[in-house]
């Protein structure tokens, strides 16, 4: 407890002494001028009643010591200048009347100071006490407040995570707390009240009923978790997958309180990773499925490509045969034309095997591979189909490029599309066809394939759009080509994008990245100028 | 006529060299003398179209097509006659060539023996 000045226990004000013995002397001051004022104007002398008034005013006012400094004062005016005449024992009867007064006014201004002093301290106890209840208060706002907002919070959570929490007795059977995420996921009408255990189990789907009711009890017996799948049917018949989590809750003497745990819907998470799964096989047919339509496209030109050297076949063992049957058979002539029999057939073999691998469905499989190789291969595979329509192909490669980490086919695959759309858009126009190949480094972190054609350009206001699945320029195009090229440049790391080329026709280029630490290979200049 | 026959010669025109060296090799184990040229305008700027007395030419080739070749030698006046050998004969190009004036229009691979008849047949006439 804190007590002011005004609460000391011994009588006196809280002013200063000299203020306190001021108001003595002017209250005795004061009924003397009252007194002489009466005086003067022949009224009764009141001097006595207005001195014991000045007396109780400075006892209650200024203290006990002002009040006997008043007393003596008013003693002494009155004796020498009201009745000077008295006799000695009328004055100190007088004299002692004030005493006596100030006696009693001095035992008045204890009590009324034990009063206030009383009075001030319950009203601090009392003031504390409100102000601590008025924390409490606060404080139990704050807290609900904040329990609110935590499980406002929780309640958010459990419903965007299809997850419920649960506490279940096994002894009593009862379910003693049921989350409200819980009834959506369990399909319950929260209006309905706590769920009885039997109820739960009415709604779970009747093939699964037998063996989640045998785990949860064998998790009981051994005061174990427990984990289960099931299907829940819901009151509108829909069938949805759900997962639950049970852990034990023991009392210190190790006897089981209850279970508490949670029941999460897995239905939509589920379908999603089956399409996802769905997705990538289709992806992957598709993939297939375009290079099949590509090597459709080329299927002309391979002809024409293994054609050749089997005329050269027919004709060198024609002529073998012509020189065998000769009236003087030449056995030389026959020798020469027979290996050139045997050279031609494995040249259309080769094409064959060349084919074959890229046509092949198969797993991605990442080895070092030299992108001028493989732009090499791809131009001796496209060679005819650009000759067919009058395309030349020019060669700018890096000769100092670095080996890259790619799927070859994958990579040939892309090229193959880029160059069958580079000459699909040359087909129709009649300036100068020519495809360019450019490879180069880009920097020390990828390097850059590019093909370039002086064919009809990008679709205009289309830029963006040619990446888009099932866009297509092309009658009888799938709209994949672009897309499916795309996701394997970027699934090596690379980028493939496409601008329009000056002063016609488009350019497409990819970057794939140079794996660290790769030695640089230095391969012949291949700077070439190739009329096909 | 513009151009004389001074001497039977059979000029092959084909972009594919083993497809031209089989075909001139087949010739000389027949007999006759032949020239491959790997594109039209190496023949045409050749100065050989003058003794040339049978022409056997590959359509599709890069630049100057077979069927154009034979549409300049007929502008200038130089009736050679030519044998088509393709890998991509259909029937309108097939009649296209005939039509303009070509002996024989073979699909590759042909047979020997029809090629050779129709060689003698050119050389004969």
């Amino acid at each position: 407890m804190v007590f002011s000045d005004k609460m000391r226990w011994t009588t006196g004000p809280a002013w200063p002494i000299g203020l306190c013995y001021g108001l003595a002397v002017v209250s005795v001051a004061a009924a003397l001028g009252l007194s002489l004022a009466f005086t003067h104007f022949h009224l009764p002398q009141p001097f006595g009643a207005f001195a014991l008034s000045a007396i109780a005013l400075t006892f209650w006012y200024a203290g006990t010591g002002p009040g006997i400094l008043a007393a003596v004062l008013s003693s002494l005016v009155r004796d020498y200048l009201f009745d000077p005449n008295t006799s000695t024992e009328s004055r100190l009867l007088f004299d002692l009347v004030f005493l006596v007064f100030a006696f009693l006014m001095t035992r008045v201004a204890r009590v009324r100071n034990q009063l206030e002093l009383r009075v001030a301290e319950r009203t601090a106890e009392l003031t504390e006490l409100n102000d601590n209840l008025k924390r409490e208060i606060f404080k139990h706002h704050q807290v609900e407040a904040e329990l609110r907002l935590s499980e406002a919070y929780l309640a958010e959570a459990q419903r965007l995570s299809h997850t419920g929490s649960w506490a279940w007795s096994p002894s009593s059977g009862d379910i003693r707390y049921w989350s409200e995420e819980c009834y959506r996921v369990q399909g319950f009408d929260p209006k309905g009240g706590l769920p009885r255990y039997e109820e739960f189990f009415q709604s779970v789907h009747p093939d699964d009923q037998a063996r989640i009711a045998e785990v949860i009890e064998r998790a009981v017996r051994g005061r174990e978790d427990f984990e289960f799948d099931y299907r829940i049917i819901h009151p509108g018949g829909e069938i949805r997958d759900s997962r639950s989590f049970g852990h034990p809750i023991l009392d210190p003497s190790g006897n089981l309180v209850e279970y508490v745990g949670t029941i999460i819907d897995v239905t939509d998470r589920r379908q999603a990773e089956n399409e996802r799964e769905r997705l990538r096989e289709a992806q992957t047919d598709l993939a297939h499925a375009s290079r099949l339509t590509a090597m459709g496209e080329l299927t002309a030109s391979l002809a024409h490509e293994v054609n050749q050297p089997i005329t050269a076949v027919v004709n060198g063992a024609s002529t073998c045969i012509r020189w065998l049957t000769r009236d003087d058979p030449d056995l030389g002539e026959a020798r020469e034309a027979a290996s050139g029999v045997i050279r031609n057939a494995k040249r259309a073999a080769e094409i064959i095997n060349r084919v074959r691998s890229i046509s092949k469905k198969g797993e991605s499989k990442r080895q070092l591979v030299d992108a001028n190789d493989l732009i090499g291969e791809m131009i001796a595979l496209l060679r005819n189909e650009a000759n067919r329509y009058s395309i030349s192909i020019r060669t700018d490669l890096d000769t100092e490029l670095p080996k890259v980490m790619a799927d070859s086919v994958q990579v040939q695959q892309v090229m193959m599309n880029l160059i069958m759309n580079s000459i699909d858009a040359m087909k129709e126009v009649n300036q100068t066809r020519e495809l360019a190949i450019r490879s180069r480094r880009e920097e020390d972190k990828c390097l850059m394939i590019s093909v370039t054609d002086s064919g009809m350009g990008l679709p205009a206001e289309q830029e963006k759009q040619i990446f888009d699945a099932f866009f297509t320029t092309k009658p009888h195009g799938l709209g994949m080509g672009l897309r499916i090229s795309r996701s394997i440049v970027e699934s090596h790391g690379g980028r493939l994008w496409a601008a329009n080329n000056s002063p016609h026709g488009a350019c497409f280029s990819f970057t794939l990245p140079i794996p660290s630490g790769v030695p640089e290979q230095r391969s012949k200049p291949s700077d070439a100028h190739t009329n096909v | 006529m513009s151009c004389k026959k001074e001497t039977k010669l059979v000029a092959i025109v084909d972009d594919d060299d083993s497809v031209r060296g089989t075909l001139q090799e087949l010739l000389r184990s027949a007999g006759f003398p032949s020239r491959g040229f790997d594109s039209a305008e190496a023949f045409l700027t050749s100065g050989n179209q003058q003794e040339t007395a049978c022409l056997i030419t590959d359509i599709r080739m890069p630049g100057m097509s077979g069927l154009e070749l034979q549409a300049r030698l007929n502008a200038e006046r130089c009736r050679i006659p030519t044998i088509f050998i393709t890998a991509h004969g259909d029937e309108e190009m097939r009649f296209q060539a005939l039509r303009a004036g070509a002996v024989e229009f073979l699909p590759k691979p042909f047979d020997d023996e029809i090629l050779i008849e129709s060689v003698r047949a050119a050389l004969d006439r």
